[in-house]
């Protein structure tokens, strides 16, 4: 009986094992820091070239495009737009379709990595919440 | 009227309780007239969630816009069908319309299992009662679908989010929420059973076919969930596992499970702890799928949004059935042992444990990757997240080892094979997966990781159900003298389960075939100035400028391409944005989608500049897709014909041969799968009345003149006079009502098709001959099903008539180790 539990013991240890190894593993390059712009922006030179999801709005007025591209410039502040401060803001760039939703004022989500130049967009890394009812009536879908 | 609605709540819940108590005093005293009562008032919740439900209808009709609920998601020009679902636009309406469901469900399933199983029934009423109660105390403190304004009410409503404005989003919650709640019932059962301590396999037999169903639902649900992000959200894919997705998928998992390891418990009566407990866990994920979506513990831009209160409401409600669900499996598992140890590895039974693993592993990893955030902003501090490439990468060597098992597991025999069986068993298959890998890995190239494996076990595992269909069907052919069809059909009819399982896979594999096929996947975004063109795999794309249409309701703007293959043009392609009135800060994408069999042309217009004529495109080109949606119907057929009940079936063999009865069954379900599609189909039309009613075809002759004239709306994608009556297009309208007076005039066809060139200028309005087919023939599925069943009924009608007085053949015993084994599992698996 002993012999039965030592085995199953070891063999549950070993699977556990692995499994944590393996998600170890490819958690390192699946994960990226979902962080406000405050948070990065207040000690810059920690989160370069770090994967990251960066929240903020977007600043009215400063989205740039330039003629016949898909290459955006814009700046992303940390407090929505109708707080008196801003907060920290950040330059972004990004090359693609933006989401209908993006615009002044649009709470956003950007995947990507900041440099020394501002923050650049990932592909199809620009999610963006409209800044109107929108999450409230997102209702259906459970 | 919300007075009453309120009040009916209140008494809802009142009866719950009641219902709740009285059940169980009435099963402790036995008393039957207790437990009586209990199912009298439980019959009566299902009464009153339905007069509630009337009134909350009642309210979306006819514009009751003193309830802010009605305000909030419905408005008056709304089509009648959009205002029946705003009932589940909402989170108050899905509440109270899982509870609707639920008070049917529970008493359709009390009904039917009251006198069978009847030491089970008053704890089922319990405890489907407190389910109730929950959701119930949930509405009337905290999210009553039925609160007015205080103050002066508004004179109209906001409207649906025009997203959900889509016939699959109107019939995506409810679907959902069938799987969901149907679930409650095995749980029920399965408390029932461990508070009685009635653990043999009755409560199972109670359950299977409650699991069938509501798995097969929740199916349908995350299909017409994948098919709505397709088509609607326009992002080119359809599964992000996004949290909300995910919490469908976890009971979906387990359910699954379920499904598999029942059968170990029949036949072995092994797995006994773990079936409860799969049960109990199903219910568990269904409950806290809601509670991951609705209460903003999990961030995305997806779920909606933050509310203390309901999380902490759910919280306790989930700590309370954990431990007590598991609590009672504690006291229970004396009477739960295994009567049975597993014999050998290479068993079925082997093979289904493994499934059940891998099944049970799948859920645990999804939940603990959408948790993922949360869990490490608590230990860390830091929110991390997890991209789908993580799920990818993790969900793609599961789904492999599940889609092998699907292979496997019908080739080992029961307890254990010997390995002298194994070899034959296995050569079909295996050749059939080889030579689905050499076709797609030498001839196509694709890598083998991990679409070209996919290919392989797709092959692989199509061997295998082929192998056991024919095998089946060849001694019974023998052994009742009919031929291999009908033998085929009649192997079917006689083993439900097993065959439609069968079936079940097939569809299983098709759409693991269909997932392959992102191996070839190509997406590019572009910047198009007019008549600009650009290449994109075999096709090259022009585009000849943009158009902004306004109908009234909305604004439509509408690229036109022109899709060239070879220097040939072979289509067109109107990819659109619309904007509604009151929801102009919230365009809709139009999807232009060109659908083949073997690929998918999918173009979203980014954005547009009215002043150049420039667009901006995404274009995808999207292999296989649509095999995940027809696998998705043959699934659904395999589970319709496990589902078949038992006794009119054995009710129709005592009258009829065999065969006769396979092919009533068959026709009954052809027919009930072919009104459905009609009446889907119709219902896909949506739009207003007016137009839903203008100007149908009078006459042949008018009707192949609407179905060769393109509505020039330039928002429905190019789609005949015939068709276009989708929402509320004025365009097909008056072209209809011209057309119709031309033919009044008794102009002939061509001097129709010149005068409407005259009117609107060009050919574009004239019918694109190019093919269109697939898309029809994609939606189309189930009736080119029916229509081969019945051409293969016809046929056996014919076969089995002719035979039905020769002499029965003497049974060869050619395979007597095979033919043992065979009737061995069709004598009692189903």
């Amino acid at each position: 009986m002993t012999q039965r539990y030592i085995k199953l013991g070891l063999t549950a240890t070993v699977l556990v094992l692995a499994f944590a190894g393996l998600m170890w593993s490819t958690l390192q390059d699946g994960t990226e820091f979902f962080k406000h712009v405050d948070e990065v922006m207040s000690n810059p030179q920690q989160w370069e070239g770090k994967p990251l999801q960066l929240h903020g709005y977007v600043v009215p007025g400063s989205i740039l495009k330039r003629q016949d591209t898909l290459e955006y410039k814009f700046k992303v502040q940390n407090n929505p737009a109708r707080d008196v401060s801003q907060g920290h803001v950040v330059e972004a760039s990004y090359t693609g379709i933006v989401p209908d939703t993006f615009k002044d004022e649009a709470e956003v989500v950007l995947r990507g990595k900041l440099t020394t130049s501002g923050f650049h967009t990932d592909p199809n890394g620009v999610v963006a919440k409209c800044p109107s009812k929108y999450q409230e009536k997102q209702g259906a879908g459970l | 009227m919300a007075s009453l609605g309120t009040f009916l709540l209140l008494a809802a819940f009142v009866t719950c309780s009641y219902a709740a108590v009285i059940s169980v005093a009435g099963a402790r005293q036995r008393s039957r007239r207790l437990i009586e009562s209990g199912i009298g008032a439980f019959y009566l919740i299902c009464a009153i969630m339905t007069a509630a439900s009337a009134v909350l209808i009642n309210a979306f009709m006819t514009g009751d816009y003193s309830i802010k609920y009605v305000v909030h998601y419905s408005d008056s020009v709304q089509p009648i069908l959009y205002k029946l679902t705003s009932y589940w636009g909402g989170l108050d309406g899905s509440i109270m319309f899982w509870v609707f469901l639920l008070s049917i469900f529970g008493s359709l399933a009390v009904y039917v299992n009251r006198e069978r199983h009847r030491e089970l029934i008053p704890y089922v009423v319990a405890t489907i009662s407190t389910v109730q109660m929950f959701f119930l105390f949930l509405m009337v403190v905290h999210k009553n679908p039925f609160t007015t304004y205080l103050t002066s009410a508004p004179t109209e409503g906001e409207g649906l989010n025009p997203l959900l404005q889509n016939f699959y989003m109107a019939i995506h919650p409810p679907s959902l929420y069938t799987g969901f709640v149907g679930m409650t019932i095995p749980f029920a059962f399965g408390i029932a059973a461990l508070i009685t301590g009635h653990l043999d396999d009755s409560w199972l037999r109670a359950v299977r076919r409650w699991t069938m169903f509501s798995w097969l639902f929740l199916s349908f649900g995350l299909t017409l969930g994948m098919i709505w992000a397709y088509e609607e959200l326009g992002w080119g894919g359809y599964w992000a596992w996004d949290p909300v997705e995910n919490a469908a998928l976890l009971p979906w998992f387990t359910a699954t499970a379920f499904l598999h390891s029942v059968m170990v418990q029949e036949r072995r009566s092994m797995l006994r702890v773990w079936n409860v407990t799969l049960v109990i866990v199903t219910f568990f994920l269904t409950i806290f799928g809601t509670f991951m979506t609705r209460s903003g513990v999990v961030q995305s831009v997806h779920a909606f949004g933050d509310d203390p209160i309901l999380a902490r409401l759910f919280i306790g409600f989930m700590v309370v059935i954990l431990a007590f669900s598991f609590g009672l499996l504690i006291w229970r598992l004396p009477l739960l042992k295994a009567r049975n140890e597993l014999d050998s590895w290479l068993s079925r039974e082997a093979a289904f444990l493994v499934n059940n693993w891998v099944m049970l592993f799948a859920a645990l990893f999804v939940l603990f990757g959408t948790m993922f955030p949360t869990l490490s902003e608590a230990v860390t501090g830091n929110r991390l997240t997890v991209a789908g490439a993580f799920f990818n990468k993790w969900m793609t060597p599961v789904g492999l080892i599940l889609l092998m098992l699907t292979g496997v597991g019908p080739l080992l025999a029961w307890r254990r094979s010997s390995f002298a069986n194994i070899g034959p068993q296995f050569l079909g298959p295996v050749i059939a997966g080889l030579a689905s890998a050499a076709l797609a890995i030498g001839y196509y190239k694709i890598p083998l990781w991990p679409s070209g494996l996919c290919f392989a076990l797709c092959g692989f595992v199509v061997g295998t159900i082929g192998q056991e269909f024919y095998k089946g069907a060849a001694i019974r052919s023998r052994n009742s003298g009919t031929d291999l069809f009908t033998a085929m059909i009649g192997l079917v009819g006689k083993n439900k389960r097993r065959y439609g399982g069968y079936i079940v896979h097939v569809g299983i594999v098709l759409i693991c075939f269909g997932f392959a096929g992102n191996a070839r996947k190509l997406d590019e975004q572009m910047l198009l100035k007019l008549g600009q063109e650009t290449k994109i795999g075999k096709y090259t794309i022009k585009s000849n400028g943009v158009k902004l249409v306004d109908d009234g309701q909305k604004q439509m703007t509408t690229a036109y391409l022109a899709v060239f293959v070879d220097g040939k043009e072979i289509d067109g392609l109107y990819p659109a944005q619309w904007r509604y009135r009151r929801h102009e800060q919230e365009p809709t994408t139009e999807v232009a989608i060109r659908r083949t069999p073997a690929e998918d042309l999918y173009a979203v217009l980014g954005g547009f500049d009215l002043a150049d004529q420039s667009v901006t495109l995404q274009i995808v080109v999207n292999p296989l897709v649509n095999w995940i949606w027809v696998g998705f119907g043959i699934m659904a057929l395999g589970t319709g014909i496990a589902l078949l009940p038992e006794r009119s079936f054995a009710f129709a063999l005592a009258k009829m041969p065999a065969e006769a009865a396979a092919t009533t069954v068959a026709l009954l379900f052809i027919v009930l799968l072919s009104g459905g599609t009609t009446l889907s189909a119709q219902q896909g039309m949506g739009g207003d009345e007016n137009t839903r009613t203008s100007f149908y075809a009078r006459n042949p002759f008018e009707k192949q003149m609407q179905h060769e004239i393109v509505c020039t709306c330039g928002a429905c994608g190019h789609q005949t006079l015939a068709e276009c009556r989708k929402d509320n297009c004025a365009t097909s309208h008056e072209m209809r009502g011209t057309l119709a007076a031309m033919i009044d005039q008794k102009m002939d066809h061509d001097q129709i098709i010149q005068a409407f060139i005259a009117k609107y200028g060009g050919e574009e309005m004239l019918g694109a001959p190019v093919d269109k087919g697939f898309s029809r023939l994609a939606w189309l599925f189930p009736y080119l099903v029916g229509a081969t069943s019945a051409i293969a009924v016809g046929f056996a009608a014919v076969k089995w008539t002719r035979h039905a007085d020769a002499p029965a053949a003497a049974p060869a015993p050619l395979d007597s180790a095979l033919e043992e084994r065979i009737d061995d599992e069709l004598r009692d698996l189903d």
